[in-house]
């Protein structure tokens, strides 16, 4: 009797996987859909936000600012299709590290600034307290989702998968 | 009977190995095409930004000799404030402190450098930051621009909202004494549109982040209470 409760437990993991793996790819997806759209359309204002962090000169933030919005759109629509998700949750991770590391230099130096992560940003009004760590931790949730599809990358309703011909196998190495 | 078993074993190597190659050009292939997607990605919102940004500005009658803000009064400290119409913090800073400004102007302490940022054209439907502050720059044409900033933060819309039409802001332009034909046609050209980019690129530039920044000699305020105001005046006229 024991025997078989173990193995069903184990047995349920590689059917459920896929599925998390599917919700995990929809919900990152969502995360660079809706960061990338609210700032697109003030590109100004983007690199403004970008700026705000004082840590390359202004006319690189502007650059960035202006790049960044369009290519979160762009890994949104990968992760979207499930095309090339592995890269594309390990560029996700990439950036989330960067957005960690700057959230966490800014808080480090004592400015008073929006993360900008989706839309606003830039300094705060006075008065206004700067809310570092619920910004750190949101993004924290956002790596695990990256890094389970960097771990487990194929899930159903992808292109990935239906490049490959093949239902969602165990032990996949792409 | 060995050797068959041998041979069919060969065959499945050999068709793993296959199996194995197909998919990593087919991962390479499906990679290669994902990188391109982005780097284009980036490189459409850095040409769009690039085209929106233009080159030439004609800076209204009294501004600086840098175009960057309007100018008012002659005293010997610099006040610089940057402010963006649509701003609550602004209206407050200008309720609370405006009349001190004004007084330390009136008495020959300071002069005054007013830049209207249009920081925040996301929180409006209209772009109103812009609109207001190249509407200031008309106003600065007219010789009323103090006025025109006074009636422009009293009757300030809120934030998300559309923001005042072209033709109210005509209508406070004329409220304050401005030729209506004239303060018309320029606000509804966008005469000073790219004065207002250039004096808020500039503004970025020097590292003001937000609405309202006060600074006295170049030096943020951090007190912006009439005292600290004053007291930031007086110590940089020593």
């Amino acid at each position: 009797m024991g025997v078989t409760t173990a193995r069903t437990a184990a047995g349920r993991w590689p059917v459920v996987r896929p599925w998390f793996g599917l919700a995990a790819r929809l919900g990152l997806a969502a995360v660079w859909l809706f960061a990338g759209g609210a700032k697109v359309g003030d590109l100004a204002a983007s690199g403004r936000a970008v700026n705000a962090y004082q840590v390359m000169p202004y006319e690189v933030a502007t650059a960035i600012g202006a790049a960044l919005p369009f290519v979160e759109l762009a890994l949104g629509l990968l992760l979207l299709a499930g095309l090339a998700t592995r890269l594309s949750a390990g560029i996700s991770a990439a950036l989330l590290l960067v957005f960690i590391a700057g959230i966490a230099s800014a808080w480090a130096r004592g400015l008073a600034i929006d993360c900008g992560c989706f839309g606003s940003g830039g300094q705060l009004a006075a008065g206004q307290a700067p809310s570092y760590l619920p910004e750190i931790l949101r993004d924290l949730g956002f790596l695990a989702l990256a890094g389970f599809l960097l771990i487990w990358p194929r899930t159903p309703f992808s292109v990935d998968g239906w490049l490959a011909g093949d239902p969602p196998v165990e032990d996949d190495d792409e | 009977m060995s050797s068959r078993k041998g041979r069919n074993e060969a065959a499945r190597v050999v068709r793993e190995q296959l199996a194995r190659e197909k998919r990593r050009k087919r991962t390479l292939w499906t990679s290669v095409g994902a990188v391109v997607v982005l780097v284009i990605a980036g490189l459409i919102g850095w040409s769009v930004y690039s085209s929106q940004k233009s080159d030439t500005f004609t800076a209204p009658p009294g501004a600086n000799d840098a175009g960057t803000g309007v100018v008012l009064g002659t005293g010997p400290v610099t006040i610089d404030l940057y402010e963006d119409y649509l701003c609550p913090a602004c209206k407050q800073f200008q309720q609370a402190s405006g009349e001190t400004v004004n007084q330390l102007v009136s008495s020959g302490k300071a002069k005054v450098v007013f830049h209207p940022v249009a920081y925040l054209n996301r929180f409006s439907t209209t772009e109103y930051s812009t609109r207001s502050s190249a509407a200031s720059g008309c106003a600065a044409k007219g010789g009323k621009f103090k006025e025109f900033t006074d009636a422009l933060f009293a009757q300030q819309p809120a934030e998300g909202s559309a923001g005042l039409s072209n033709d109210q802001l005509i209508d406070i332009g004329a409220g304050v004494g401005l030729d209506r034909d004239d303060f018309g046609s320029c606000v509804r050209d966008g005469t000073y549109t790219a004065w207002t980019e250039h004096v808020t690129d500039d503004a970025s530039k020097a590292g003001v982040t937000g609405t309202p920044t006060i600074k006295v000699n170049g030096t943020a305020v951090e007190d912006r209470s009439p005292a600290g105001i004053t007291a930031a005046v007086e110590a940089a006229g020593k």
